[in-house]
């Protein structure tokens, strides 16, 4: 599946794994039934309670399952329904771009979008900005390199603490 | 019917944030702190009520007079109960947004309700104190405003009469009606700041006061308004005659000037109904619980074995709901092992959003309804299904 993937990429747009607060930006009508985009279909999205639920780890892990990007979407800042999870998630996501920018993981990979409700149209147009940018990249080898997604898939939980 | 119109009603509320939004950036966005702005205009309040406080006379043939000098003769005296006036009509639009824009947002689920019964408080002694203040300028419309509130307070059953004689200091007017009007305009002014306190107490960082810019744009609104147009008294109150007419105020009067058009009775029933109504609001949600999916996982859990007591959830959490007790045992991974604390999430104050999820380095917090091996089979499932070749 590896060589498979890494061909495919090489040609197609970028895999992308997406974190929606589900009191943010409303998918229901944009996503099938495995949570691809409909207008984008290498992007996935997973419905998570609201954006400070995130783990920076699990953002990390994505990258190394094969993810050539992962993005964030909290409220809008000023207006995250728990206060304060879209601008923590913001400032959790700026440390974690630091730390993998060390490992030579570039920023662009990493991103925190904030949307409300209604906002499809504005979500959209993020998300196709975000693979334009990381086919621009090329293929997430950085992060995906085959010696770190064997240890990822032989010891996931060691991670946890990265 | 009440769901579909919560629906609409977040939708047009959502859709006037991203119109304001255009404008400001969002983190400037007044609608964003119409809580902070009603704080404000509350502590513009209390600053100028201070000030008239030491002019005012509170007896039947001085109120209007000391008024009258306030007004004419201190140096800004009328500026300044231009001002009191002004801040008290935007107090309350403040409170009265805050209000709307929390309740269609669904900003009173779980453990919310706190907040939310609180601020039903305030707002019914904010109401309170705004209507004695109109009672204390002693003109014609203080006394139509008396001898309404007279009758609406006798119109309560059964504790009505020695309800009215004990707040207006007898029957009909008597030199105890002003000072205990008086009292009971600062005393509820000054329990507002208890109840905010329970307003606040299970907030971490709340957001009690608005950005700089709108501090400063709210007290140039209330200044120029006071000296645009001035806040006037009508003619002295005469005790014992009763006005027909009086000048209609939105803000605070409207329960008064129904009273002048329905039976006493029939209003009190209105305004109990509609403030019960307000407090059952945080108990009507707009979704059945099983409608939620991962918007209600459960209360968070803390894994004892794998907690450090490193306090990051204690700072995360934005309700207080994660308190730092002695760790009564040492945890059980290396990192656990020689720990001092121990996090403990209150139940009742937790708002299932997963915030101390996000902050734990360590494993040691879970959402029962959405667990780490959850997400991490969601996101290998991702990756798997994600179509990297466009159709």
């Amino acid at each position: 599946m590896n060589t498979q993937a890494a061909t495919a990429r090489g040609a197609g747009a970028p895999k992308i794994v997406g974190f929606v607060c589900d009191w943010a930006v409303a998918t229901s009508d944009l996503v099938d039934a495995a949570g691809r985009v409909l207008a984008h279909p290498s992007v996935v999205l997973i419905r998570i309670p609201c954006s400070g639920f995130i783990r920076p780890g699990w953002l990390e892990d994505a990258l190394r399952a094969g993810a050539d990007g992962v993005f964030v979407v909290g409220c809008p800042y000023g207006d995250c329904l728990n206060r304060e999870g879209n601008y923590l998630m913001r400032e959790r996501i700026d440390q974690l771009q630091r730390r993998l920018q060390r490992r030579k993981v570039p920023a662009e990979r990493l991103q925190m979008l904030a949307h409300g409700l209604h906002d499809r149209e504005a979500f959209l147009a993020d998300v196709a900005a975000m693979i334009e940018r990381l086919q621009a990249l090329g293929p997430g080898a950085g992060a995906t390199g085959p010696a770190r997604r064997a240890a990822a898939a032989g010891a996931p939980a060691e991670e946890g603490g990265a | 019917m009440y769901r579909k119109a919560l629906t609409a009603l977040q939708r047009i509320t959502l859709r006037l944030d991203v119109a304001v939004n255009r404008i400001y950036p969002s983190d400037w966005n007044p609608l964003y702190y119409t809580g902070g702005l009603a704080n404000l205009f509350l502590f513009i309040l209390v600053l100028s009520g201070i000030f008239i406080f030491f002019y005012y006379v509170p007896s039947l043939t001085g109120a209007h007079a000391s008024v009258a000098y306030l007004t004419e003769l201190v140096p800004y005296g009328g500026l300044i109960r231009g001002i009191h006036r002004y801040a008290a009509d935007a107090f309350i639009v403040a409170a009265l947004l805050h209000l709307f824009r929390n309740w269609f947002t669904d900003r009173y689920l779980f453990s919310r309700d706190s907040p939310w019964i609180s601020g039903m408080f305030l707002l019914i002694f904010g109401g309170f104190v705004g209507a004695t203040g109109y009672i204390l300028v002693w003109d014609d419309r203080a006394l139509a405003v008396l001898g309404l509130f007279d009758d609406l307070l006798r119109a309560i059953p059964a504790v009505g009469d020695w309800l009215a004689g004990l707040l207006l200091g007898g029957r009909g007017v008597s030199e105890g009606t002003l000072p205990r009007i008086l009292l009971l305009h600062v005393g509820p002014a000054s329990f507002l700041y208890v109840l905010l306190w329970w307003h606040y107490v299970r907030l971490r960082h709340p957001k009690v006061w608005p950005p700089a810019t709108w501090v400063l744009v709210s007290l140039g609104l209330v200044t120029l308004l006071a000296a645009v147009i001035p806040a006037v008294s009508g003619i002295p109150a005469q005790p014992g005659t009763r006005p027909e007419t009086m000048p209609l105020d939105v803000f605070f009067l409207l329960p008064f000037w129904l009273a002048g058009l329905l039976p006493p009775g029939l209003v009190v029933a209105l305004v109990a109904v509609t403030l019960g109504a307000g407090f059952v609001i945080p108990y009507l949600g707009r979704e059945e619980p099983r409608e939620m999916g991962v918007r209600h996982a459960g209360v968070a859990q803390v894994i004892d074995g794998n907690c450090t007591g490193c306090e990051l959830c204690y700072y995360d959490c934005p309700y207080n709901a994660i308190v730092m007790v002695p760790s009564p045992h040492p945890g059980l991974s290396r990192a656990a092992a020689s720990r001092k604390l121990l996090a403990v999430v209150i139940d009742s104050r937790c708002v299932e959003c997963g915030i101390c999820i996000g902050a734990c380095p360590f494993e040691a917090l879970e959402l029962p309804g959405l667990l780490e091996a959850d997400v991490t089979r969601r996101v290998q499932e991702a990756v798997a299904v994600a179509e990297t070749v466009r159709a």
